[in-house]
């Protein structure tokens, strides 16, 4: 906090740094995603976040992490890798999908070679990898165990059926966008896989707090597909509890496979936007108390809802 | 731009507050303040889940030159802390919001909401009680039939006033997330709860139903990128409300179209200005606030480092666009790491909507008249709490030689905020929380 009169020690942020080939620019942005992460691990560690802190902070290190992605390879990286291709396309490839497109025109990416110099080189990518899980960490969808199925949500206020086709249309136009904020282009989180996994994995120089194992916590592989996880490799798995397992394992979406692939790693260190809904800890098989197929909130249906909970608690 | 002077009193407190000066409790710390529509209540919510309603006094004959004083009315507890078994948290009492509801009879209403609840309040008054009842004594003790020999008719006698506030409707479990804002309708007869991903209609009568009207929460919470942050009613047609989000826009949405609003009629966005983009140009933008003009032509918003005016014709940009504290642009970073870029101001107009006021850091707050284009930074503070004193205008020095008067951008003390400010409907009468501590400031009268 910066307190009364209390003189700051000098920080990369007086410097204009909307030039990406500086130098100061790239301190800033490791210092930013630094910071980033540990709001992020705070921010898990508090019973009930805020959602709207969290989104922030995921959208920025989600821009920050495709801004790497999107960077050209680095002179350091092995010539055996599959980087130096596609990156030099990149580097004159204005177009690269950007999330929230309105905060990020298209001459976002980084373009100059100088710019890779002064990178971490494979760190940073990493670190673009591991913002990556962080960033699907965050925005796990667990809430929809009680609020809603995976099929679409039925709102029928008037039990009009214009409006449900309405309403489909306009929770379809949301999730195309956040398809298209959050994952971007599917290659390019193919490219940051393939980097990934064709690279030594090396303690980021902004991760000095994490390790691989502290990003990926337990899971038991046994219960897991061993093609979702690829990304894993070895590190030691186990979870909670069965019964949380399918918060972790997200329904498959057509339409983001990748996404999907990097939300099943693991979560629970990780913030989610699941400690938002309204069981974050409980047994998937809850009944949904919102149900999703009214807005109606009946105080009267809470004695049976209450009833029907403790018979499934009982059971589970 | 006129200037404001404090008349008596210049510091109000909640009532519960510890003797020291200095320090407070945290539930002291005010959380909302709302004018109610004729300016004669103001009403403020603090952490601990209480409202403490103020009245102004009438004004007297003998001393034209004061105005009325607000003095406390009312103080009841609102909210209480909850305790959710299913999630294992607790729901915090925090007042977010208090509204009122335009004066119909006798009693003032208004709506007061924590993050999950929402409470109709009847604040009333009783200066007259009945006596001579027959079956009970005045201290209330049961007579005993046998010996009452005659009738008579109870009669209201005048007593000492007593304010009574009770909770004539608790609206609950609509809200998954938390709620962020609440807004009464034009038609007095339903108004909208909002929270980070949904927007409720209810209507006042009824507290076991509500119909969502908003809805954009994605089916993969994955793809969240978005909240909404603010949601108010349009002050004259009663079928059009605007919603704020996380990323910077507005919608304006026409509950006429359909039931439900997940398409808007308006969309109002800037675009981003490229030459000023930054690792927190989407945190910066994330709009705190959403505030119609009281002519309902005007919509106004607050970012964390601007106010904009928008005409509810042109969506493209906005008519207006001023600088709060455009010395911290330099400063996102420090400010993204303490987490005071996260803070949400919120923003008021006048009664004429010809001047809009908000908060900063360091206690300041700032005005800005929309026809001369001048703006001034005054701060509320003990310092300055003489009686007839005329506030001076502060400035912040963001370079270069400090002057006398002027504080420099570091020595800000961002633990100081404004957040919450409201303005009188009618006159130049405003009230500005500083944490723990309530100020109201007048006009100079001339």
């Amino acid at each position: 906090m910066i307190t009364k009169g209390q003189k700051r020690k000098y920080s990369p942020e007086e410097v204009e740094a909307t030039d990406r080939s500086n130098p100061i620019w790239e301190s800033q942005r490791q210092f930013v995603f630094s910071v980033s992460l540990n709001k992020y691990q705070r921010g898990q560690e508090l019973p009930e976040p805020s959602l709207r802190r969290s989104v922030l902070i995921a959208n920025t290190l989600r821009q920050m992490s495709l801004e790497f992605c999107n960077a050209p390879a680095e002179d350091e990286v092995p010539p055996d890798s599959s980087l130096s291709g596609p990156e030099e396309v990149q580097q004159e490839s204005p177009s690269n999908k950007i999330p929230s497109a309105k905060h990020h025109p298209a001459q976002v990416v980084t373009n100059s070679s100088s710019a890779l110099t002064t990178c971490s080189g494979v760190s940073s990518l990493h670190s673009s990898h591991y913002a990556a899980a962080a960033i699907s960490s965050i925005l796990t969808a667990l809430d929809s165990n009680i609020e809603e199925s995976p099929q679409a949500v039925q709102r029928t206020p008037f039990q009009s059926l214009e409006n449900l086709s309405r309403s489909s249309e306009g929770s379809a136009t949301w999730v195309k966008q956040g398809v298209r904020g959050f994952v971007g282009n599917l290659e390019e989180w193919d490219e940051c896989r393939v980097r990934e996994n064709q690279m030594e994995v090396t303690r980021s120089a902004y991760l000095t707090d994490f390790t691989v194992e502290d990003l990926f916590q337990d899971i038991d592989t046994s219960l897991l597909d061993k093609d979702k996880l690829f990304g894993l490799r070895g590190c030691g798995v186990g979870h909670p509890a069965g019964d949380d397992l399918p918060r972790y394992l997200l329904p498959i979406s057509p339409s983001a496979s990748s996404s999907q692939y990097l939300s099943n790693q693991n979560l629970k260190c990780l913030p989610s936007f699941s400690s938002f809904g309204p069981l974050s800890s409980s047994p998937a098989s809850l009944p949904t108390i919102f149900s999703p197929s009214s807005s109606l909130f009946p105080g009267q249906n809470q004695g049976l809802d209450l009833e029907h909970l403790m018979e499934i608690l009982v059971e589970s | 731009m006129k200037c404001f002077s404090r008349y008596l009193p210049y510091i109000f407190r909640p009532p519960s507050t510890i003797l020291s000066s200095t320090c407070h409790t945290e539930a002291d710390i005010i959380s909302t303040v709302e004018f109610n529509s004729s300016g004669e209540l103001l009403a403020t919510g603090d952490k601990g889940g209480r409202v403490v309603v103020f009245q102004r006094e009438q004004e007297s004959k003998s001393q034209p030159n004061r105005r009325g004083e607000y003095n406390v009315y009312s103080t009841f507890q609102s909210h209480e802390p909850e305790f959710d078994y299913l999630k294992s948290l607790e729901i915090e009492e925090k007042i977010n919001k208090i509204k009122w509801l335009p004066q119909q009879n006798a009693a003032y209403f208004l709506l007061s909401t924590n993050d999950k609840t929402v409470k109709l309040w009847k604040i009333s008054e009783r200066d007259k009680r009945p006596e001579g009842y027959n079956l009970k004594d005045e201290d209330g003790r049961i007579r005993d039939p046998s010996t009452i020999t005659s009738l008579r008719v109870p009669v209201l006698q005048p007593m000492d006033l007593m304010v009574e506030a009770t909770a004539r409707r608790v609206f609950s479990n609509a809200h998954t997330y938390h709620i962020n804002s609440i807004s009464v309708n034009s038609d007095l007869q339903t108004f909208i709860s909002t929270d980070d991903l949904r927007v409720n209609l209810w209507n006042l009568e009824i507290t076991d139903r509500s119909f969502n009207i908003v809805d954009i929460k994605p089916s993969n919470m994955e793809e969240l990128t978005e909240v909404i942050t603010s949601a108010e009613f349009h002050p004259r047609q009663c079928h059009t409300f605007a919603y704020s989000s996380s990323k910077g826009s507005i919608r304006l949405c026409d509950m006429r179209q359909a039931a439900l609003c997940d398409r808007h009629c308006k969309y109002f966005e800037e675009p981003e200005d490229p030459s000023t983009r930054s690792f927190f140009s989407e945190i910066i933008s994330s709009i705190s606030d959403v505030k119609f003009s009281h002519n309902g032509r005007y919509l106004m918003t607050r970012d964390y480092l601007t106010v904009k005016v928008w005409d509810l014709q042109m969506e493209n940009k906005p008519l207006e666009t001023y600088q709060v504290h455009d010395y911290l642009r330099g400063k996102l970073c420090s400010l993204y790491e303490n987490d005071c870029i996260f803070d949400k101001f919120e923003c008021v107009w006048n009664g004429s909507d010809s001047v809009i006021m908000t908060g900063s850091y360091n206690n300041f707050f700032r005005m800005f008249d929309r026809n001369t284009k001048r703006d001034v930074t005054l701060e509320a503070s003990r310092e300055n709490s003489k009686p007839r004193a005329i506030l001076k205008p502060r400035k912040v020095c963001v370079g270069g030689k400090r002057r006398k008067d002027e504080i420099s951008v570091d020595s800000l003390d961002f633990s100081k905020k404004i957040l919450h400010t409201t303005w009188h409907p009618h006159e130049n009468i405003i009230a500005v929380a500083a944490t723990n501590n309530l100020y109201i400031f007048q006009d100079k009268v001339n």
